[in-house]
């Protein structure tokens, strides 16, 4: 198993890190509208989760990041646009700021709520700010623009994985799929 | 006949003056500078609440436990978590029913010495009309006319019936509370 990236592939674990936080991402949007209509005694547990979930996927991005610092980065294919090439390092950096961003506020907001951040039961994560109601609603109104945010560039990002699939018929998609990208042995 | 009078006058001081020297000092609670705090645990976290009014009638002395007597009375509609909706909750009826059950209150008659400053007391708790043993261990240190009275407890709040319904379900707050008391006494 190739776990580095070459220039023509992502390795496994770049693919592992994709893949885990596109369904962690997934299951936070699940998991706030879940604790919307919600008993407190309800809300309480699911929120906890969600906010568990959320402290995953910033250790996880902060691993992602460092990982794409020490490995090449396969390039667009050849002939693709200016535009198209800015436009995907600056959608692909955006995923990456939201994806600190997001959880850094959810943890903010849960401080200013009077309420410490516990990872599963595990620990409880230090509060850096202190509560205030004014504050939390603030954070809140925040964290949920840079949710949908995410969200939005997420969607852009998908749509533009299978145009290259299926318009450009070239490799782009191929190269994040375990199993299925993987070129043919050599024999 | 005189003899007896007069021997009737002595006994009669000394006694008084014995009793007087023998009651275990009365103590005013200096409100400003006490608290009473408590630490409950939430969905894996700890939070702290503290109950802004209560009044504390201390009769203490070391040198005379059998004399001393501690009646604390709390008033659970004060309680104050830095979260006003977590406070209107605790306050509701299926925690404290504060509307209902207006004043929880501590009473110990039974005191031990453990050596130093350190004691332990087992008292008798009424909270939410439940009445049970909650023990305490406190030092008491005195200097010049005031005393400070530090302790802790632990109690389980369904014990005491706090958390009825939903409530009752530990996983989202524990049955395990701890109360901290810190006490500025004068004389």
């Amino acid at each position: 198993m190739q776990l580095k990236n070459t220039l023509t592939r992502y390795g496994a674990v770049a693919q592992l890190f994709h893949w885990v936080i596109v369904v962690l991402i997934i299951t936070q949007f699940v998991l706030a509208k879940r604790a919307e209509g919600l008993s407190p005694v309800a809300k309480i547990g699911v929120l906890a989760t969600h906010k568990s979930v959320g402290i995953t996927i910033l250790a996880l991005a902060l691993l992602r990041l460092a990982w794409r610092l020490c490995n090449p980065v396969p390039p667009v294919p050849a002939n693709t646009p200016r535009w198209q090439e800015r436009a995907a390092h600056v959608s692909h950096f955006l995923l990456y700021a939201l994806l600190f961003i997001t959880p850094v506020l959810g943890w903010l907001m849960s401080s200013a709520r009077a309420f410490s951040v516990s990872y599963f039961g595990l620990f409880t994560l230090p509060d850096f700010i202190e509560p205030n109601r004014a504050t939390y609603e603030r954070l809140h109104d925040f964290h949920e623009a840079m949710a949908l945010t995410l969200a939005a560039i997420a969607t852009i990002h998908l749509a533009s994985a299978l145009k290259h699939h299926f318009f450009d018929r070239d490799d782009v998609l191929r190269r994040m799929l375990p199993l299925f990208g993987r070129a043919p042995p050599a024999d | 006949m005189r003899k007896h009078r007069q021997f009737v006058q002595l006994l009669f001081l000394v006694l008084v003056c014995g009793s007087v020297a023998l009651a275990a000092t009365q103590w005013t609670l200096q409100p400003r500078e006490s608290k009473l705090t408590f630490v409950g645990t939430q969905a894996g976290a700890e939070f702290e609440g503290t109950f802004e009014r209560f009044t504390a009638d201390i009769k203490f002395d070391p040198q005379d436990l059998a004399g001393s007597r501690f009646d604390v009375k709390i008033d659970p509609a004060s309680v104050n978590t830095r979260d006003s909706e977590r406070d209107d909750t605790l306050k509701s009826e299926d925690l404290f029913n504060a509307k209902q059950f207006p004043t929880a209150r501590y009473v110990a008659e039974r005191f031990a010495a453990k050596g130093g400053s350190k004691f332990t007391a087992t008292g008798k708790l009424t909270l939410r009309n439940v009445t049970r043993d909650v023990p305490i261990e406190f030092t008491f240190e005195k200097k010049d006319g005031s005393a400070w009275l530090k302790g802790s407890a632990q109690l389980k709040r369904l014990d005491f019936g706090v958390g009825q319904g939903d409530w009752k379900d530990t996983s989202t707050v524990a049955n395990e509370v701890k109360v901290n008391f810190v006490l500025l006494l004068k004389q």
